[in-house]
């Protein structure tokens, strides 16, 4: 019963396939030189991997988020960069405007990015703001006519640079009395060749991940339409906590996916390589840690699928995004960290793939939530529970 | 016109097989279409693309699970297919009896099957279904067109390359170089689901195989791990000119 379905073996054939003949070949290269592959992003808007889950109607291929999941394992164990641009055009662009948008909104922009003709990318973050993402500082002041004009930058944004349309947060009016200072944050969209007084400002040298392009944005007196406005004025955060809850569930299935990769290429390495007259796999210190490692991905991948189901059912999944998030990163990394360990020298070199899966898996721990920010949600969660136990009790 | 394509489901270039009481085990392996045929579903979609008004008909002969590698090519662009579904392992000229006959059944003007099946590499079906049906074949093709409802190409032979012409009915063998197969969309693969997959039962052809499997084992390959010192170089060609020739026996 949990095997993939026919529909899912047929599409992980063909992603598998592409992956192998397209992805892998260069992705070490990629990793070296941080070169973006605007052309395998085109090819999989061409197979409809950029729109997975947006409907047809859009453009979309309109899939559930088990099967989106499963296909951002499999990219991810091929190529992490590769994996997040994927991830982050799909849940976060497009799915900030499927959570909000209009009719009209998502005529407008969605057919382009499903088929990757423009590249996605949404930003939260600011130099000043990270996890405390309500004390953002970009300014979004209405002029007389209804437009908008945006002043202030965004720090860490995936395809910053590359990006064709944008889902910007922006403050909009000071917080309600009474309520966080997460109330008066409203959503923008606008395609970057529309808008003036927005620039790219500096392009990250990262750990890993080095052909996603991550850039900072800059705002300066910009200009939008009185209709880029996307979701209600001032009660965007709602709609932000949405979409990340349905990022996460992406990123636990790249951390997923890394560190699959990293198990496989270990186990097969200490199946073979031979110390003291017997592959390594069979001394108990080396056997015990893949059996833990391979534990460990399994549960992980239960977790992303309960959240997963729960969302496509229409069920508040927050609580298990956060848990398959949180937990999938966390073991996705340390399934890299102890395949280098099973790879001794070998998994310390560039010559093998590991070291690359590590640098890369890294980021699931931080990016969309950190992993500590995972233990806020869930814990809160606990604590609201019991606390309504005691009270009705 | 209406062409029909032949599809055998066989382990990914990269599983590894095992065998378990002397026969290939494929539980657990990844199966795919075997990539031979996956150039004949293509040529079928690109004569079709290229302006002949075809029919694309995709056939499997095997277990349940060729369901799949069927799903794929309805997805690439065949518009039905048929599924004679039998766990039997059919040996060519078995296969090509139930190849021709539903050629005929159907009415098929063109058959495409893979130049060498991956898992016999026998390289008989194609000849062995056009002598069947009494049309020509035509193996190995590496271009192939279809206008006013003849047919012309090329194909390799021995020392080079012949281009043709031949009347259709045909049936035509493909390989590597005949073209560059697409990838199914997500979209298409979902939609591929409404297409019809008839399913049909071996007794209704008749056929029995001729050819019984009795055992099978993988050829093991080891390595010597012989490492020559090439500090002294002429030394060291002279021990390698001595291994090719004693050890290994590559040369005279």
């Amino acid at each position: 019963m949990y095997d993939p379905t026919p529909d899912q073996r047929v599409i992980l054939d063909a992603l598998r396939n592409f992956l192998r003949t397209r992805v892998a070949p260069g992705a070490a290269e990629r990793d070296q030189t941080g070169e973006f592959p605007l052309d395998l992003a085109r090819e999989l808007g061409e197979m409809g991997v950029m729109g997975a889950q947006t409907p047809e109607a859009y453009g979309g291929s309109e899939l559930d988020t088990a099967t989106f999941a499963m296909i951002i394992e499999e990219i991810a164990a091929v190529d992490g960069s590769l994996c997040l641009t994927v991830a982050s055009h799909n849940s976060l662009c497009q799915g900030h405007i499927l959570v909000a948008g209009t009719e009209e909104q998502k005529r407008r922009f969605l057919p382009d990015l499903a088929s990757a003709r423009k590249l996605g990318a949404w930003g939260l973050t600011e130099p000043a703001s990270g996890s405390d993402s309500g004390g953002l500082a970009t300014r979004a002041v209405q002029q007389d006519d209804g437009s908008w004009v945006l002043n202030g930058s965004k720090n860490f944004i995936t395809q910053g640079s590359v990006g064709g349309t944008y889902v910007i947060l922006a403050r909009t009016d000071p917080a309600r009395p009474g309520r966080s200072k997460n109330d008066g944050i409203s959503a923008f969209v606008f395609n970057r060749d529309e808008v003036q007084g927005f620039s790219i400002g500096r392009k990250e040298d990262k750990l890993g991940l080095r052909s996603s392009d991550t850039a900072q944005l800059i705002f300066e007196d910009m200009r939008l339409p009185e209709d880029a406005l996307l979701g209600t004025r001032g009660q965007a955060f709602k709609d932000v906590m949405k979409v990340l809850d349905g990022g996460r569930i992406g990123i636990g299935a790249m951390g997923l996916g890394l560190g699959r990769a990293a198990f496989e290429f270990a186990a097969r390495y200490a199946s073979e390589r031979e110390q003291f007259g017997q592959p390594i796999a069979m001394n108990q210190g080396i056997g015990f840690k893949l059996a833990d490692m391979d534990t460990q991905l399994e549960a992980a991948r239960l977790l992303i699928r309960k959240a997963a189901d729960l969302k496509d059912a229409g069920r508040d999944f927050t609580v298990a995004a956060a848990r398959a998030k949180l937990f999938a990163s966390e073991v996705g990394v340390r399934a890299c960290d102890e395949a280098i360990q099973i790879l001794g020298g070998y998994g310390y070199v560039k010559e093998y793939p590991v070291e690359r899966f590590w640098r890369d898996n890294r980021l699931t721990r931080i990016g969309e939530g950190t992993s500590e920010v995972q233990r806020l949600i869930i814990s809160r969660a606990i604590i609201a529970k019991h606390k309504q136990d005691v009270v009705g009790a | 016109m209406k062409i029909l394509t032949l599809i055998r489901q066989v382990p990914d270039a990269e599983a590894r097989v095992r065998v378990t009481n002397g026969a290939v085990d494929l539980e657990g392996a990844t199966l795919v279409m075997d990539g031979m045929d996956e150039y004949g579903v293509e040529q079928a979609l690109r004569l079709r693309e290229g302006g002949a008004d075809a029919e694309i008909v995709a056939l499997a002969v095997g277990p349940r699970r060729n369901e799949d590698a069927l799903r794929t090519a309805l997805a690439m662009g065949a518009d039905r297919a048929v599924h004679v579904e039998t766990d039997a392992v059919l040996d060519p000229i078995s296969l090509s009896k139930v190849v021709a006959r539903i050629a005929q059944t159907e009415g098929i003007d063109l058959v495409l099957v893979g130049g060498q099946q991956a898992d016999w590499d026998s390289q008989a079906l194609g000849a062995a279904t056009a002598e069947r049906l009494g049309w020509p074949q035509l193996t190995w093709t590496n271009g192939l067109q279809v206008q006013d409802g003849a047919l012309t190409g090329r194909h390799d032979v021995d020392e080079g390359n012949e281009t043709f012409t031949a009347t259709l009915p045909a049936v035509v063998t493909t390989q590597q170089g005949l073209n560059e197969p697409r990838y199914p969309t997500l979209p298409n693969i979902m939609k591929a689901k409404k297409k019809e997959l008839r399913k049909d039962t071996l007794d209704q052809y008749g056929v029995t195989p001729l050819v019984r499997v009795v055992g099978a084992e993988i050829q093991a390959r080891a390595r010597m791990n012989r490492v020559i010192d090439g500090k002294d170089p002429q030394a060291a060609a002279a021990q390698l000119l001595e291994l090719l020739r004693n050890e290994a026996k590559v040369i005279a």
